[in-house]
C-alpha cells in the first residue's frame, strides 16, 4: 500500500524564545520493507544548524538549532511511503517461555540486538502488576505469536481511549491501575507486560491508515502520530501489534522510528530558552495513494 | 598480633588486629620507610606536634576547605578533616603498583572505547548482555561517539585496600567525575606546611608535575586551537558536597568555574557566554553527572545542563573529561569479568585484582552469595557514588531475610563484595600513633601512550578502631600520603612563588554573565538588607513604645509606609493613620516587613536571598567575606538582633568590596549596592518629606539616622533641622558617600567602563539613563524643593524629582540586566504526543 502522509507541528510562543534545540524522529526507517519514495522536512524559521544521522536504534534523527529570537516555530513532515504486505506469521510460533530463555542465550547478532529490548526502559518500569497483568495471556508453553495477540486484544478491550486521563509522565502503574489513557501509554502498557515476561518487545511511533466513518468524507488534518509495539520471534523477525486497536499491523501501519519507549523516538522534542506559555498545534493527514 | 617493643614514644603499645596488614609494621618491626618520619615526630614532641596542628586546622578553616556533607548548601559544610601523621610508602611498593593502576586504567578505557562502539564483548559473552541492556549508566545517546583525542578515560582514579596478605586490592572504580585530587593536593600543603622537617626529610615525591600532566593532557584533548584552548570545568553549582574542591581545583589549573547555564550550543559547538560575548570552548572538565549535562538527548529534567551538548560532542567540537557515557566503567557489576576481558583485550593478566565481587544478575553467581550472605558486603550494581554498602553481618535475622528477597527479586541491581579484612595505618589518636583501618584513593591522567599516576592519594581512616566504612561522607578522616623517593626531590611546584606576579591563564580574565549577575545581586541584596535594618531599627522600638491610649507620634506613619516600600511590599491596603485601628496595622504590616518568610522583599527573605546568591558565587568571595554572609542567622526573630545586624551588615559591604580587584566582577558588585543605596534612598524620601509632617524635626532626624548620616549633619547644621539641608545631604551633596548624587557619580563611572561591541561613540541605554539622573540631581534646586506649595499641601517639585528618579533607577537595572545579564532564564522542555487510535 502506498501513502501519502504530511505531518505538521507549530508551536506559537507568547514571548520570545531567543534560543532552541529540538531532536525529530520524522523521517522513516527502511529496514522493514518500507520504501520512502520522497520526503521532505520543512522548518521555520531555518534553522542555523541541522544535521540528520542514524541513531544507536537504526532510525534517522534529526538534530536543529534555531539561534535567532523567535514566536513561531512550524515544522513540516512530507512524506510517500509504500508499506509491503507483512508476510504471513508462521503458522505455529515457538513457545514464549522457550522464546524468552533462547534469546537470552543466543549470540547471534540479530537476536543479541533485539535482547537489548528486553529490560526496563526510563518511560517502562516493570512491576509485579504487569506481570500479573499478562499472566492469563501467556500459560506455560503457549506459542508466541498467539499469547501476544491475545494481550493486544484483551488490552483494546479492558482500556478505554481517553485523552484526558494520561499525560507525557504518567507512569505505566498508573495506566495500569486506572484502566485509561491513549496509544502511547497502550503500547507501553504491553511493553511492560512483555518485557516483564523477558521477551523482547520495543516501542514503534508511525502513523495509520484510519477509515471515515461510512457515508463521511475523509477529514484533511484529523489524523494523529500513532504508537504500537513490535516483537521478537527468533528465525523470523520483529512482529507488530497494536493494542490501541486490538489487531496484528499489516499494511495500515507506516513505521517511522523504534526505540525502547516514547522518550527514545518522540516524533519532534525540543529545549528553549525563553518563551513564556507556548500552544501547540499538531495535524495529521494520511492519504492512500 | 605485634606490637612496637622499642620504638618511639609515640608509638608506645602499638598494637594491630590480627588478620590485617599494618603500614607501619607489617606485622613485624617499624618498617624502614617510616623510620625517618618517625625519628622527626619523636624530635618534635607530642606539645609541639599539637601545637603545629592547631595551627595547621587554623589554615584549613581559613581556606575555607570544606566538604558538604548533605550537598545541600544549608550550612551543613563541615570542616575539612584531616589528620596529621601522612602514610607512607616505599619506592618499591609504589612501583610496583604504577603499572598495575596504569593497565586498570588502559583496559576500562577500552571497555568504553569498545561498549559506546561495537559491543564485542557483549557479542562474545564476556561482559553478560544483561549488564550493558539493564545498565541506567549506559547512555544510548552516547553510542558512537568519539570521544577527544579518542581517549575515554582521560581522568581515573581507583579505590585500594589492602589485603591481610598486604597485597593492594580495588575497593572500586572511579571514572565518571573522580573527585578528590584537589583534596589531595590541599592535604599534601597542609602537612607539609605544619611538619616541614620530616617532609624535607622523607624526600616525599611531589604531586604537582602530575598536575602539570594534567594540563598538558586537557589541552591534548582539544579538538583545535591545541596551542591555547580555552578550557572551563563545569560544576553542578555551590551546592555540591565538593563545591569547594572544585573551586580549588580551577583555581590551581587556571580554569574558570561555569555551570551549565554559563555555556551554550550554537551551530553545534559549545561556547562560554562573558560580558565580552560569546567564546568558543575547546575543552570541558566536567564535574556534573553525564546524564545531567543535556536535557535535549540525555535526562529530560536536568534543565541545569546545557541543551546540544550530545550533537557538540558528535561534531567533535569539543572534548569532555571525562567524556559522556564514561561513568558506565565504574560499575560495580564489571568487576567479577575484568580478569577474562584483560585477556582478552590486552592479552594480559589483570594486575591489580579486585576484591571478589558477584553480580547477582548471573543465577550461578547469585546462588554462591545468596549461600553466603552474611558474610558480604551488598551494594547496588550499577552505581558506585554516594553508596552506603549494606554489611550483612551487622543486619538481625529480619534485615537478611529482607536483603535475601531483594537479591531474588531484583538481583541484577545487587553486587555482593567480599568484606576484606581491612590493613590499618597509624593515625595520632589522643597524642598517640594507634592502628586505624584505612582505604586509598589514587588518581591518574591520560598521558599521550597511557596513564600518569599521581605519586600520593586521598587516604581515609575511621576514629574508631573497628570500623570497616571509611568514607568522608560518613564522617571518616583524611590523611596525606606519602611516596618517598629513592633520591632526592626536585622542588616543583605550580603554585606561583609569592613573590612572582601571577600570570592570568587566558580563560581566566572572562567573567561569565551568570558571576556577573550573581555579584550585582549580592551588592543589591546586601545594601537593602542594610537599608532595612537601619530603618526598622528606628520603626520598631517606637511601634513597640506606643500605647493605643496616647495618640502615636506623627512621624511613625511616614516611616512605616518607607518600610513597606524597601520591602517591595504595598503600603494601599494601609488605613489612614487617623483610624483607630491604624496603630494595629501598622504594627503587623512592619512586623510582616520585617519578618515574613514568605514575603522575598522582607528583611529576612532579603538576607536569605543574600546567602543564597553568596553560595553561587563564592569563589569569588574571600574567606572572611563569605564567613561573615553565613554568620546571619535567618531563623529566628530578627527585631531584637537589628543593631547587631547593622554593624555586620555595614562590615560586610566594606570587607567584600576592598577583598575584590577592581576588574568586571567587582563593578558588577558595586554597581548593585550604588543602584540599591540610591533607589532605597528615593524611596524614603519619597514617603516622609514631600507631605510636611507636624512633627518635622523628629522625622527629619529619623530620616538622616536611617540614611546614616545622622553624624555629617550634626557637624555642618548642629541641632537645627531644616528640610532644605537634609535634601541637599541626602540628594544632591557629591562628597556625602550617601547622597543619591554619590551612587550616580559612581554608576556613571561603572556603565562608562563596561566592555562593550560596536561604536564606542553611541552610549548604551544604560548609560543615557544615569546621565539623566545625575542631571536631574544637578539641576535640583533643594531650597525651593524644600518649599511647601502655598496653595497645595505638599513640596510638589520633590515629590516630582523624586518620582522621576524612583522610574529613572529601576530602568537602569533592566537595562543593564537586558545588555549584560540576558541569560538569566531557564530553559524549558517541549514535548508533544501523538494521539491517533
Amino acid at each position: 500500500m502506498r501513502y501519502r502522509v504530511r505531518h505538521a507541528t507549530e508551536y506559537s510562543y507568547a514571548d520570545p524564545v531567543s534560543q532552541s534545540h529540538h531532536l525529530a524522529h520524522l523521517v522513516p526507517r527502511t529496514d522493514n520493507g518500507q520504501i520512502v519514495a520522497a520526503r521532505e522536512l520543512r522548518i521555520l524559521p531555518h534553522p542555523a544548524f541541522r544535521r540528520e544521522r542514524i541513531d544507536v536504534y537504526g532510525n534517522r534523527a534529526t538534530y536543529f538549532s534555531i539561534e535567532e529570537p523567535h514566536r513561531h516555530l512550524a515544522v513540516e513532515s512530507r512524506l510517500e511511503v509504500e508499506v509491503p504486505r507483512a508476510p504471513p506469521p508462521p503458522a505455529r510460533s515457538a513457545a514464549w517461555d522457550e522464546v524468552a530463555a533462547r534469546v537470552a542465550r543466543d549470540r547471534r547478532a540479530d537476536t543479541l540486538n533485539a535482547f537489548a529490548f528486553a529490560f526496563a526502559s526510563p518511560c517502562v518500569r516493570l512491576s509485579p502488576g504487569l506481570r500479573e497483568y499478562a499472566a492469563p495471556s501467556f500459560p506455560a508453553a503457549r506459542p508466541l505469536l498467539e499469547a501476544v495477540m491475545d494481550l493486544t486484544r484483551r488490552v483494546h478491550a479492558d482500556f478505554v481511549y481517553d485523552t484526558r486521563a494520561t499525560n507525557v509522565s504518567t507512569p505505566v502503574d498508573d495506566v495500569l491501575a486506572a484502566r485509561r489513557g491513549v496509544c502511547q501509554d497502550f503500547a507501553h502498557l504491553t511493553l511492560g507486560c512483555l518485557r516483564a515476561l523477558e521477551l523482547p518487545a520495543r516501542y514503534v511511533s508511525g502513523y495509520l491508515r484510519t477509515r471515515p466513518p461510512p457515508g463521511k468524507p475523509r477529514l484533511v488534518g484529523a489524523d494523529a502520530s500513532h504508537a504500537w509495539v513490535s516483537v521478537y520471534l527468533p528465525d523470523y523477525g520483529w512482529m507488530d501489534f497494536d493494542p490501541t486497536n486490538g489487531v496484528a499491523a499489516a499494511d495500515e501501519h507506516i513505521t517511522v522510528a523504534c526505540g525502547r519507549d516514547f522518550g527514545d523516538v518522540a516524533p519532534l522534542r525540543g529545549v528553549i530558552l525563553g518563551g513564556g506559555t507556548h500552544e501547540l498545534s499538531v495535524a495529521v493527514d494520511v492519504e492512500v495513494l | 598480633m605485634s606490637s612496637v617493643a622499642a620504638g618511639p614514644s609515640l608509638a608506645e603499645g602499638y598494637t594491630h588486629r590480627a588478620g590485617t596488614f599494618d603500614e607501619l609494621t607489617g606485622g613485624g618491626e617499624v618498617r624502614g620507610h617510616w623510620r625517618t618520619l618517625l625519628d622527626e615526630l619523636a624530635a618534635l614532641g607530642p606539645t609541639e606536634i599539637a601545637r603545629r596542628w592547631e595551627h595547621a586546622q587554623e589554615l584549613i578553616h581559613d581556606n575555607g576547605v570544606s566538604y558538604d556533607v548533605h550537598g545541600e548548601g544549608q550550612g551543613t559544610e563541615r570542616p575539612w578533616r584531616l589528620s596529621p601523621v601522612p602514610v607512607v610508602l616505599s619506592p618499591d611498593e609504589w612501583q610496583a603498583l604504577v603499572p598495575a593502576l596504569a593497565q586498570r586504567a588502559r583496559l576500562l578505557e577500552l571497555v568504553l572505547e569498545d561498549l559506546y562502539g561495537p559491543q564485542h564483548l557483549v557479542h562474545e559473552r564476556l561482559l553478560p548482555p544483561e549488564l550493558l541492556f539493564g545498565h541506567p549508566g549506559y547512555l544510548r545517546a552516547c553510542h558512537g561517539t568519539i570521544p577527544g583525542d579518542g581517549r575515554w578515560l582521560p581522568f581515573y582514579a581507583v579505590d585500594l585496600v589492602r589485603g591481610p596478605d598486604g597485597r593492594f586490592l580495588v575497593l572500586s572504580d572511579r571514572t565518571q567525575v573522580p573527585t578528590g585530587a584537589g583534596y589531595a593536593l590541599e592535604n599534601r600543603i597542609i602537612v607539609s606546611r605544619a611538619l616541614p622537617e620530616a617532609f624535607r626529610a622523607c624526600q616525599v615525591q611531589r604531586l604537582a608535575p602530575f598536575f602539570q600532566t594534567v594540563r598538558d593532557t586537557l589541552a591534548r584533548l582539544a579538538p583545535r586551537n591545541k596551542d591555547n584552548p580555552r578550557i572551563v570545568l563545569l560544576s553542578p553549582g555551590a551546592t555540591d558536597p565538593t563545591y569547594f574542591e572544585q573551586a580549588y581545583l580551577a583555581h590551581y589549573l587556571g580554569y574558570p568555574v561555569v555551570h551549565g547555564g554559563d555555556l551554550t550550543v550554537r551551530s553545534g559547538r559549545v561556547y562560554l557566554k562573558t560580558l565580552g560575548g560569546l567564546h568558543q570552548v575547546d575543552v570541558i572538565v566536567r564535574r556534573v553527572e553525564d546524564a545531567l549535562c543535556d536535557p535535549l538527548e540525555l535526562r529530560p529534567d536536568a534543565l541545569g545542563g546545557v541543551p546540544g551538548l550530545v550533537q557538540a560532542v558528535r561534531e567533535r567540537a569539543v572534548a569532555i573529561a571525562n567524556p559522556l557515557g564514561s561513568g558506565l566503567a565504574s560499575t560495580p557489576a564489571l568487576l567479577p569479568y575484568l580478569p577474562a576481558i584483560a585477556r582478552r583485550m590486552l592479552g594480559e593478566e589483570l594486575r591489580l585484582a579486585s576484591v571478589p565481587t558477584m553480580w547477582c544478575g548471573d543465577a550461578d553467581a547469585r546462588a554462591v552469595a545468596l549461600d553466603r550472605l552474611p558474610a558480604l558486603v551488598w551494594k547496588p550494581a550499577f552505581d558506585v557514588t554516594r553508596v552506603h554498602p549494606i554489611f550483612a553481618s551487622t543486619l538481625d535475622e529480619e534485615g537478611r531475610q529482607r536483603l535475601r528477597a531483594r537479591a531474588e527479586r531484583e538481583g541484577a541491581g545487587l553486587v555482593a563484595q567480599e568484606a576484606v579484612a581491612l590493613g590499618s595505618t597509624p593515625a595520632l589518636i589522643d597524642g598517640r600513633l594507634a592502628p586505624r583501618p584505612w582505604v586509598l584513593r589514587v588518581y591518574l591522567v591520560a598521558t599521550a601512550d597511557g596513564h600518569a599516576v599521581m605519586p600520593g592519594g586521598l587516604a581515609r581512616f575511621t576514629r574508631s578502631a573497628d570500623g570497616f566504612e571509611v568514607s568522608i561522607h560518613r564522617g571518616g578522616f583524611s590523611k596525606d600520603t606519602w611516596v618517598r623517593s629513592r633520591g632526592p626531590v626536585a622542588p616543583f611546584s605550580l603554585l606561583p612563588p609569592s613573590t612572582a606576579p601571577i600570570t592570568l591563564s587566558r580563560g581566566g580574565g572572562e567573567l561569565p554573565s551568570r558571576v556577573a549577575d550573581n555579584l550585582f545581586w549580592l551588592g543589591r541584596y546586601a545594601a537593602r538588607a542594610e537599608d532595612m535594618a537601619r530603618l526598622a531599627r528606628i520603626v520598631v522600638p517606637r511601634l513597640a513604645e506606643q500605647t493605643a491610649e496616647r495618640a502615636p507620634a506623627a512621624e511613625l506613619w511616614p516611616l512605616c509606609r518607607a518600610m513597606l516600600a524597601t520591602a517591595h511590599m504595598s503600603d494601599g491596603a494601609l488605613p489612614p493613620s487617623s483610624s483607630p485601628d491604624a496603630l494595629t496595622a501598622y504594627e503587623a504590616a512592619a512586623q510582616a516587613a520585617l519578618e515574613a518568610a514568605e514575603q522575598a522583599g522582607s528583611l529576612r527573605g532579603t538576607l536569605r536571598s543574600l546567602q543564597r546568591v553568596a553560595r553561587e558565587c563564592r569563589d569569588r568571595l574571600s574567606t572572611d567575606s563569605w564567613r561573615v554572609v553565613m554568620s546571619i542567622e535567618t531563623d529566628g526573630p530578627l527585631a531584637p538582633t537589628l543593631d547587631a545586624l547593622v554593624v555586620t551588615l555595614s562590615a560586610l559591604g566594606g570587607i567584600i568590596s576592598d577583598s575584590m580587584s577592581r576588574g568586571q566582577a567587582w563593578r558588577f558588585l558595586d554597581m548593585g549596592r550604588r543602584l540599591e543605596r540610591a533607589s532605597g534612598l528615593v524611596k524614603l524620601l519619597a514617603r516622609t518629606l514631600p507631605v510636611p509632617c507636624e512633627r518635622s524635626g523628629a522625622l527629619l532626624e529619623a530620616v538622616l539616622e536611617a540614611a546614616d548620616s545622622g553624624m555629617t549633619y550634626r557637624r555642618r547644621y548642629l541641632n537645627r533641622l531644616e528640610v532644605a539641608p537634609v535634601l541637599d545631604l541626602l540628594l544632591t551633596d557629591e562628597t556625602n558617600p550617601r547622597s543619591v548624587m554619590f551612587q550616580a557619580t559612581a554608576l556613571a563611572e561603572h556603565v562608562a567602563a563596561l566592555p562593550r561591541d560596536g561604536d564606542s561613540a553611541v552610549r548604551r541605554p544604560e548609560q543615557r539613563l544615569v546621565l539623566e539622573v545625575l542631571h536631574a540631581l544637578e539641576l535640583a534646586d533643594v531650597e525651593a524643593m524644600a518649599t511647601v506649595d502655598p496653595g497645595g499641601e505638599t513640596r510638589a517639585a520633590l515629590a516630582a524629582l523624586l518620582e522621576r528618579l524612583g522610574a529613572a533607577l529601576p530602568a537602569v537595572s533592566d537595562s543593564l540586566a537586558a545588555s549584560y545579564l540576558s541569560h538569566a532564564s531557564v530553559s524549558r522542555q517541549l514535548g508533544s504526543r501523538g494521539d491517533a487510535r
